[in-house]
């Protein structure tokens, strides 16, 4: 019966403190709950076999697998952080309840009380969220892989609710003990008489500021003026650690720098409007510039993290549509059993590719054979080498990607005539950095042989598939001689990992819908047939040698990768956006009770309603803005190089991207705009 | 010439909980003539801090007038109160209110940026009243830099500084040491000779006796009033002492 009494004594007394200070409970339920319901669903598609096995779902597992983690992560970090400011907070409240006689043990029960509402309510909303949210989840990655809808999607299984369950109630367990530590430590005098000890105004740093300069410079430098993908993509990284240090040590230093010289301005200064909001963010930026720094960090994380992601996805079909002007490239052969290589006679290929798709009742409109040789080098000025580059080189934008093919090849591709002497090229500079200039001047050297260029290309029968390189070129030879030559220089230089001859067929169906329905199939027949062929030869066959380039095997590919990349990109977009803003929402309330004694003092001074109200605006509108502004800034400074490296993931279209990003930031902006005037609401509600 | 009229103030306070009605003034009635040095005096809940509240225009009477120069307080709209406070009125509080995130010059300023006034007219005004104040030389430190003396003088200035027609002071001396009381009763003193009408709430004798005349005040209404004349501050002090014992030992009204 006691203990019964007590239990509620703890209960209601723990309901009324949640009922209190609901402008920190709400907001953390409600994290609570989102963040489980968001761990629910991305734990849930990792685990659920059903979308595993659609087309282009292998890689749902493992990518969602990986989310798990990163959701965990957030968890963890967001779920310790609204805690850290509930419990500064409240610190003056439980050191009243210690003064008016409750032991440190009683105030422990009471907050254990309260995490035990307030986790029970946070996971099961949290669930029932996760539940009602995993099917459009489904459905829209379904969408997204271009896939049909299966119906009943509802997947409730006890092995994915409850593992979230457990690590959310592990968290708030975590959370419990840290408070029950904090309050140990709690001397509750200090707390009752924590009387506000003078802060000195704070300095600009200008070591830090300088370093902060030069930083942020180098790291938008090296955006800018980065040329080629494969240098983009290992100086992505250092050019990402070198604005990070850049925004941080700018918002130590810079804030402070700018806000020292607005108040030397005294027209600008002394003016009700400016007074109290650049005062206030001077002391303000000292304590608040990490943090504001770490949010502007992770707000351009979610811009650029979910406008890559949309911008792939959306450029997913113009990719395909570029790379693959046929639908199917093949090529086969084998290696005996002295190690030579023989090619499958490409006559006989396409023999066996035109049955194979009359067998599926599919068109073709042309089938071309294409033989070619392809190779790396090293360009420098009017020469190509095969040199094995180092991969930490700075050269490495110098790789060039040179397809070779005949005069005969060509006219026969393409119908056109072209007059090659011996020991004259014609060039084509598909996609370079260097422009054809070098190579204009009329000789180009390969491998320490110098042709004459007898003129360039415009374009060149022979595309490239799949290219990450940004410089590709087309050469045409005189001769199979000039080939072959070419051929046993590379193959000296490369030696095992030296390029060979490519025969392919390149095959271009009628339908392309058609094509793509019946391409798996179509690939089992064709092989079939082929193994077929040489059944009697099977002694001599070492091992095959096959080439299958598909659209609808690319297609797959595409979709399967982008559309979860793009699934988890926006998800996690979200979860980090709203982190963001939640984060500024806890700063903003807990800097409310702080500034409430400052606005007291100015009404009574002779402050208005309205001028109070303008000059909060104000100081939120910065605190909340500068983050955003700065975000976009990065954004768009990174812009240059997240295109280059968009071009490794085969995006080539800029405007695409272009698009994709201002709209991604349209949309983060609105959702801060709302948030602002929520969190400003609320802010004035508690300085009035 | 009167300055301010206050006539049969009332202020009627409603528990939280249902109908029990505190009746914390219940018909104040006075004049201040310009020019005067008021001190009232009251123990705690007397209603001496409520009839302060509703003479700065924080609070509002349930009946009465409270009229400065002709314009009665209770006629000015909400909007325009602010405004009406901050050129009429100037306050010294027992806890200085300084904001600690401003340098003492920007504390003193901060009257007149609200009001709107230029550079130019700010840095006029500051100079004279510094100088009287003797605080020029700390205009760059910040509050927690200088001793509470010098805090209260910073309050004075702020006060001062827009030449109000009225100071308004809430135990100005309630927490400083007797030193710096002493110091800060003789400037009070001194401005209110250069012409400065002045209305002081305090319970200390001290404080009161530097002043002109003292009101007492008790369970809500004016119980009593004396004037200095051409008595000394330590005749007033003896003055103003017997009064109040006389007033608590249940003397009847004079």
């Amino acid at each position: 019966m006691k203990t019964g009494f007590k239990t509620a004594f703890y209960f209601k007394l723990a309901l009324n403190n949640i009922r209190k200070n609901y402008r920190f409970f709400v907001p953390r339920i409600l994290t609570g709950a989102g963040l489980l319901g968001c761990f629910y669903i991305v734990f849930t598609l990792a685990m659920d076999e059903r979308l595993a096995q659609v087309r282009g779902g292998t890689y749902i597992p493992t990518i969602m697998g990986l989310g798990t983690y990163v959701m965990a992560l957030l968890s963890f970090i967001l779920m310790l952080y609204t805690n850290s400011f509930l419990m500064k907070q409240r610190k003056r409240e439980f050191g009243m309840y210690n003064v008016l006689g409750m032991e440190k043990r009683h105030v422990g029960r009471v907050i254990l009380h309260e995490m035990m509402i307030g986790g029970f309510i946070s996971v099961a909303l949290g669930l029932v969220f996760g539940i009602l949210f995993y099917k459009l989840s489904s459905l829209l990655i379904c969408r997204l892989l271009g896939v049909d809808v299966i119906l009943g999607f509802y997947f409730i299984r006890l092995k994915t609710l409850i593992p979230p369950a457990i690590f959310f109630i592990l968290l708030d367990t975590l959370t419990y003990l840290f408070n029950r530590i904090s309050i140990a430590r709690l001397k509750p005098v200090e707390l009752i008489n924590s009387s506000h000890t003078g802060e000195r105004e704070p300095k600009v740093k200008w070591l830090i500021l300088v370093v902060g300069i030069i930083t942020l410079s180098a790291g938008y430098y090296i955006a800018l003026t980065t040329k080629s993908p494969l240098e983009a993509l290992y100086l992505f990284f250092f050019a990402v650690i070198l604005v990070i240090a850049g925004t941080y040590c700018l918002f130590v230093s810079g804030s402070i720098f700018i806000l020292k010289l607005l108040k030397k301005n005294e027209r600008f200064y002394y003016n009700k409007n400016h007074m109290t909001a650049v005062s206030g963010l001077l002391y303000r930026m000292k304590q608040n510039a990490v943090g504001l720094a770490s949010i502007a960090i992770l707000a351009t994380g979610v811009l650029v993290m979910i406008s890559t992601t949309v911008s792939l996805y959306s450029g997913m079909q113009q990719t395909l549509d570029q790379n693959y002007p046929y639908h199917l490239y093949i090529s086969a052969g084998y290696e005996d059993k002295e190690g030579n290589v023989v090619q499958i006679p490409r006559e006989l290929l396409a023999q066996i590719v035109e049955e194979a798709a009359r067998e599926y009742g599919v068109g073709i409109r042309s089938v071309e054979m294409q033989r070619y040789l392809q190779v790396a080098y090293m360009y420098e000025k009017g020469a190509f080498t095969s040199t094995v580059p180092r991969v930490f080189d700075l050269n490495f934008g110098n790789v060039a990607n040179v397809t070779f093919i005949t005069r005969d090849e060509y006219e026969n591709l393409t119908g056109a005539k072209l007059e090659l002497d011996k020991g004259e090229i014609a060039v084509c500079a598909i996609s370079t950095k260097f422009g054809d200039r070098g190579i204009t001047n009329g000789f180009l050297t390969i491998d320490g042989k110098t042709y004459r260029v007898a003129m360039t290309l415009k374009s060149f029968p022979v595309q490239d598939r799949m290219s990450t390189t940004v410089n590709c070129y087309g050469i045409i030879v005189s001769d199979n001689e000039t080939l072959d030559e070419i051929y046993e220089s590379q193959k000296e230089a490369y030696d095992v990992r030296a390029s060979e001859y490519i025969n392919q067929l390149a095959v271009l169906y009628a339908d392309t819908q058609k094509a793509c329905d019946a391409g798996q199939a179509m690939h089992d027949t064709i092989w079939r047939k082929l193994f077929a062929a040489y059944r009697d030869q099977e002694e001599n066959i070492g091992s095959w040698r096959i080439d299958f380039d598909s659209l609808w095997d690319a297609r797959e590919y595409i979709y399967g990768m982008y559309g979860t990349l793009l699934f988890l990109g926006i998800l996690l977009g979200f979860v980090c956006m709203f982190a963001t803003v939640l984060i500024i929402y806890y700063k903003q309330i807990s800097e409310g009770y702080e500034d409430r004694n400052r606005y007291q003092i100015m009404q009574k001074i002779g402050m208005g309603p309205d001028e109070v109200r303008k000059s909060i605006q104000r100081q939120i509108l910065m605190v909340f803005f500068l983050p955003l502004v700065v975000a976009g800034v990065h954004t768009a400074f990174a812009f240059p190089i997240l295109e280059k490296l968009l071009h490794i993931l085969l995006l080539s279209s800029t405007w695409l991207f272009v698009g994709c990003s201002i709209i991604v930031y349209v949309v983060f902006a609105v959702v801060y705009v709302l948030i602002y005037a929520g969190t400003a609401k609320v802010y004035y509600q508690i300085v009035r | 010439m009167e300055l301010l009229k206050v006539i049969g103030i009332k202020k009627t306070y409603t528990t939280r909980f249902g109908g029990n009605q505190v009746q914390a003034l219940k018909g104040v009635t006075f004049t201040v003539e310009a020019g005067e040095f008021i001190a009232i005096m009251g123990e705690s809940g007397s209603g001496k801090t409520t009839l302060l509240n509703i003479l700065a225009a924080l609070d509002k009477p349930t009946a009465g007038q409270v009229i400065l120069e002709g314009r009665e307080l209770s006629g000015i709209k909400d909007k325009e109160l602010a405004a009406f406070r901050r050129n009429n009125l100037g306050f010294v509080f027992q806890e200085f209110n300084l904001l600690d995130t401003f340098s003492i010059r920007d504390n003193i300023l901060l009257p007149l940026v609200l009001g709107g006034k230029s550079v130019a007219e700010m840095k006029k005004r500051l100079i004279p009243v510094v100088q009287s104040l003797g605080i020029e030389g700390i205009l760059d430190k910040f509050p927690y830099e200088v001793s509470g003396g010098e805090k209260q003088r910073t309050a004075v200035a702020r006060a001062l500084i827009t030449n109000p027609k009225l100071i308004l002071a809430d135990e100005p001396t309630g927490a400083l040491d007797s030193h710096s009381s002493d110091e800060l009763l003789r400037t009070f003193a001194r401005i209110n000779e250069s012409g400065q009408t002045i209305l002081m709430v305090t319970h200390s004798v001290n404080a009161a006796s530097s002043a002109r005349r003292v009101l007492f005040i008790r369970d809500g209404v004016i119980f009593h009033q004396i004037y200095r004349g051409d008595a000394t501050r330590e005749q007033f002090y003896q003055k103003i002492s017997d009064t109040l014992t006389m007033l608590r030992t249940g003397g009847e009204r004079k």
